[in-house]
């Protein structure tokens, strides 16, 4: 079956082991983020008697900035193969896997920087991990929180959308056995 | 079956216990996060009013029906739990992170080492199965209003780790049929 011209074949060499571990991690916390979000939403707003999000919301946060961190180091680490495979000559499938990397990089950034920027403008204090305060260097701003929201929301709509292609590769690539999976699984 | 067909078996196996996976480690972890927050004795079961300001409403798009009923939805959670339903449920939700973790573990060696471990992948799955059914039968005698919540999601779970679980037995079954096949012959 991997044989037929027609199927998108990636290029058979291993990613290095930190790419792959981040991958995993990436994902998981995706995954996390969108369910605990759906949920945490659905609390009751915030007072001094209602503490219902702050937990949620910390917690959320925290994941936020280092999911921020992972991606940058691992779009880092792969940025230039990308763009080489973006533009040498490939089938149309081929391009669309490119570019789906590069959109989902490009997603997954505007997702945390402006679920940041929206925590921000919205008065409320963050402590990463419990641990180190981070300090506030915007005054609040009910219309720049409202602005970053919107961006947050239509980001992580967009990334979901994104993910979901992304999924569809994956079962794909596992189907087809082109050595795809191997590479994302492959630890060695 | 052939060496290339278990080899595609096995790869397609991996991503699916993967991806649901993934899905069941954010789902536990949010079960978890849940039981963590809404405990009996917290301000919505002290009936304390919602606060709901014009500002705050604008900012997160809720009418004010909407920002009294969150309170409400708390109430409704706290009313219909029964006491052993929150200890039960963190219990249960941290066993199916550590399932969830060791699926995953399995998933990477079905890829990583030579001779795949189906049997590990059965046992991760009959405990990932475990966890659902146990979870079930805890929503099952709990008030209406949490069976509805929980019942259709953990019927789906059910479904899925089954599916699973089947599809492993049998592949698992072909491969020792093949190693069999294998074996040279000794006179």
């Amino acid at each position: 079956m991997s044989e037929t011209g027609n199927l998108v074949k990636p290029k058979s060499q291993n990613l290095p082991r930190l790419v792959v571990l981040l991958h995993w991690l990436l994902a998981a916390s995706v995954f996390f983020l969108f369910v605990s979000s759906w949920w945490m939403l659905s609390l009751p707003l915030p007072n001094a008697e209602f503490t219902y999000r702050e937990l949620p919301f910390q917690l959320h946060k925290n994941i936020g900035i280092t999911l921020f961190v992972a991606v940058i180091t691992m779009a880092a680490i792969r940025v230039r193969s990308l763009l080489r495979e973006a533009s040498s000559h490939q089938s149309w499938l081929q391009r669309l896997a490119v570019w789906d990397h590069i959109l989902l990089y490009t997603l997954l950034t505007v997702c945390c920087l402006s679920g940041y920027m929206s925590s921000s403008y919205s008065g409320w204090a963050t402590k990463l991990w419990w641990l180190v305060d981070i300090p506030l260097w915007a005054a609040e701003n009910d219309d720049l929180n409202i602005l970053f929201s919107e961006v947050h929301l239509w980001s992580c709509w967009a990334l979901l959308g994104l993910l979901l292609l992304h999924i569809g590769a994956a079962i794909y690539h596992g189907v087809g056995n082109d050595g795809a999976i191997e590479k994302m699984f492959r630890l060695r | 079956m052939g060496n290339e067909s278990a080899k595609t078996n096995v790869s397609w196996l991996a991503v699916v216990i993967m991806l649901f996976g993934l899905l069941s480690l954010a789902s536990h972890g949010t079960e978890m996060l849940k039981q963590a927050v809404i405990g009996p004795g917290s301000s919505a079961d002290l009936g304390f009013a919602a606060d709901c300001r014009a500002d705050e409403l604008e900012e997160e798009q809720l009418s004010l029906e909407e920002c009294q009923l969150m309170v409400s939805n708390v109430r409704i959670i706290l009313s219909s739990s029964p006491d052993w339903f929150r200890p039960y449920q963190l219990a249960f939700s941290s066993l199916g992170i550590a399932a969830t973790l060791l699926s995953l573990v399995t998933a990477f060696s079905l890829i990583n080492r030579k001779s795949p471990p189906l049997r590990l992948a059965i046992v991760s799955i009959t405990l990932l199965l475990f966890v659902d059914v146990a979870g079930f039968v805890a929503a099952v005698n709990t008030g209406p209003m949490l069976r509805a919540q929980y019942l259709w999601p953990l019927l789906l779970w059910i479904s899925v780790h089954l599916c699973m679980l089947v599809a492993v037995i049998r592949i698992e079954q072909y491969d020792a049929v093949d190693s069999e096949c294998r074996k040279p012959e000794t006179s």
